[in-house]
């Protein structure tokens, strides 16, 4: 990936995760579906780890994730760190086994929904902060999950679709596309 | 070349995950004044504006959302409104009369001093709100340049919604009475006793009161206010401010224990009053007397301020 192409992807992630975080406050945070809310900044460190990779994904998380402790006056760190674990894991899910399935974002959306509000939870526990802890706040997870895994497919197109055109070609996928297109030999071994 | 990549993706991801633990760390354990509770109140004061401005252009979106929450929400609140309406206009028929004799025992006793009227609302728009179950909290666009203070009582039509945890210039951070760190002298309707308002372990949409004395009188359906009182750890709220409905009560331990639903619609929080005080005014002069006895309490026990502050409120 040269420069233009690194400087292009990083514009589009910027004005892409500042339109999501602001939505997520400004909109989703005061619309409850089913007694909840959904989570889209999980969704969106976890989708652009799944297309731009592991590396990508740990630094978006992390800045998506301290752009909502700053806003929201939470501790910061918190989110920043669970969030960048999130975007590493989700890109390494992309550079080892690149899965291809149309029910991959779902899958991967309701993931690392799970291990995003799981983490954020354990942290809190480990911070002391005195909230309840009992089944509802299982309850909430469950519910926040399934929430998220009915939002993933739109935003996994809208992610997809803003980064298009900016996106890193893997190498995995150049040699199977190779592969698929010259029977696993190169054009000039086949000619 | 394989080798490179790898070490500079951990190494990325160690850095990042250092960052956030130094930030942590750094971040917990500094008071409110500290320098990264700064830059998150300069952060606030710089996007308020924004937030302010997303908030009006998004608000057809969330009201469209909304809509279809509520109307469903709405025919099961119907036949239960008809049915409060009921009581309560008989309620109304009995209060008449004793309204008179009350207001004359009021001016006799100069019981209203600390009324809202002793207070400056600034009215406020809520331009952010935390997302999450773990803090119920709500950002409006009003801070110190309007004479918001910290612990100034926030309200709305409906009742109390809470107190101004962090003051920017222009903006800020109000904890909603079902907030964790949140404590309210409260009593039930004209009972004299009075307990401590607190998000219900379980269920943080929920109130409990608790260490109300057994012999207080408490039945499901009546009404739960502020006490009016100075309680350690709490600022100061005007008498009488409506809280929430009392649901059921607990009467297996020592003290009393109410379930209280809040009246106040918290999820649906557009536009509340902060109760500022004059400065020099009286109300003024008791906030300032509620953090002297939260310092002085924090200083003589560490454990037993729930009770302590029962004991003062009352």
């Amino acid at each position: 990936m040269n420069g233009a192409a690194q400087g292009s992807l990083a514009l589009r992630l910027a004005a892409l995760a500042f339109v999501v975080v602001l939505f997520q406050i400004g909109v989703v945070s005061e619309v409850p579906v089913f007694g909840v809310n959904a989570e889209l900044t999980a969704l969106l460190v976890a989708f652009v780890g799944l297309l731009c990779g592991s590396t990508v994904g740990a630094a978006c998380g992390f800045a998506v994730g301290l752009a909502i402790d700053l806003a929201l006056l939470q501790t910061l760190g918190l989110t920043s760190l669970v969030f960048t674990l999130v975007g590493y894991w989700c890109g390494r899910l992309r550079e080892l086994r690149d899965p291809q399935a149309a029910l991959t974002p779902l899958l991967v959306g309701a993931g690392a929904s799970a291990v995003a509000l799981a983490g954020y939870s354990l942290m809190e526990f480990m911070l002391g902060v005195d909230a309840p802890v009992s089944f509802e706040l299982l309850r909430e997870i469950v519910l926040i999950v399934v929430v998220n895994s009915i939002v993933a497919l739109p935003m996994w197109a809208l992610t997809r679709r803003a980064l298009e055109g900016a996106l890193p070609e893997d190498p995995r996928r150049r040699r199977r596309r190779r592969a698929y297109t010259t029977g696993g030999l190169s054009p000039l071994s086949k000619a | 070349m394989y080798d490179k990549t790898v070490r500079r993706r951990r190494a990325v991801l160690a850095l990042l995950v250092v960052l956030s633990l130094l930030l942590l760390t750094a971040y917990f354990g500094e008071s409110p004044s500290g320098r990264l509770h700064g830059v998150q109140r300069d952060f606030l004061t710089v996007v308020s504006p924004i937030q302010d401005g997303a908030n009006k252009a998004l608000k057809p979106v969330r009201d469209l959302f909304s809509w279809f929450g509520n109307t469903l929400h709405a025919k099961s609140q119907l036949s239960q409104a008809l049915r409060q309406t009921d009581k309560l206009r008989r309620e109304l028929v009995a209060d008449q009369a004793e309204k008179r004799t009350y207001h004359q025992l009021i001016s006799l006793f100069h019981l209203d001093e600390l009324g809202v009227k002793s207070y400056r609302p600034v009215t406020a728009t809520v331009v952010l709100k935390s997302p999450n179950i773990w803090y119920s909290t709500v950002g409006i666009d009003k801070g110190e340049s309007s004479g918001v203070r910290l612990n100034d009582p926030v309200i709305n039509a409906e009742g109390l919604v809470g107190k101004v945890a962090q003051v920017a210039g222009d903006g800020a951070l109000v904890d909603l009475i079902t907030d964790s760190s949140m404590g309210v002298s409260a009593r039930i309707g004209k009972s004299a006793a009075s307990g401590l308002v607190q998000p219900k372990v379980g269920d943080p949409n929920d109130l409990l009161l608790q260490y109300l004395p057994n012999n207080a009188p408490a039945n499901p359906g009546e009404y739960v206010v502020t006490a009016g009182s100075v309680a350690p750890g709490e600022s100061l709220y005007p008498p009488g401010l409506l809280i929430g409905q009392v649901t059921s009560v607990d009467e297996e331990s020592a003290y009393k224990s109410v379930n209280v639903h809040p009246v106040a619609n918290l999820h649906d929080l557009d536009v509340v009053q902060v109760l500022t005080s004059s400065p020099g005014g009286r109300a003024a002069n008791l906030t300032r007397l509620a953090s002297t006895l939260q310092a002085g309490q924090q200083a003589n026990d560490g454990g037993g301020g729930q009770l302590a502050s029962t004991q003062v409120g009352g």
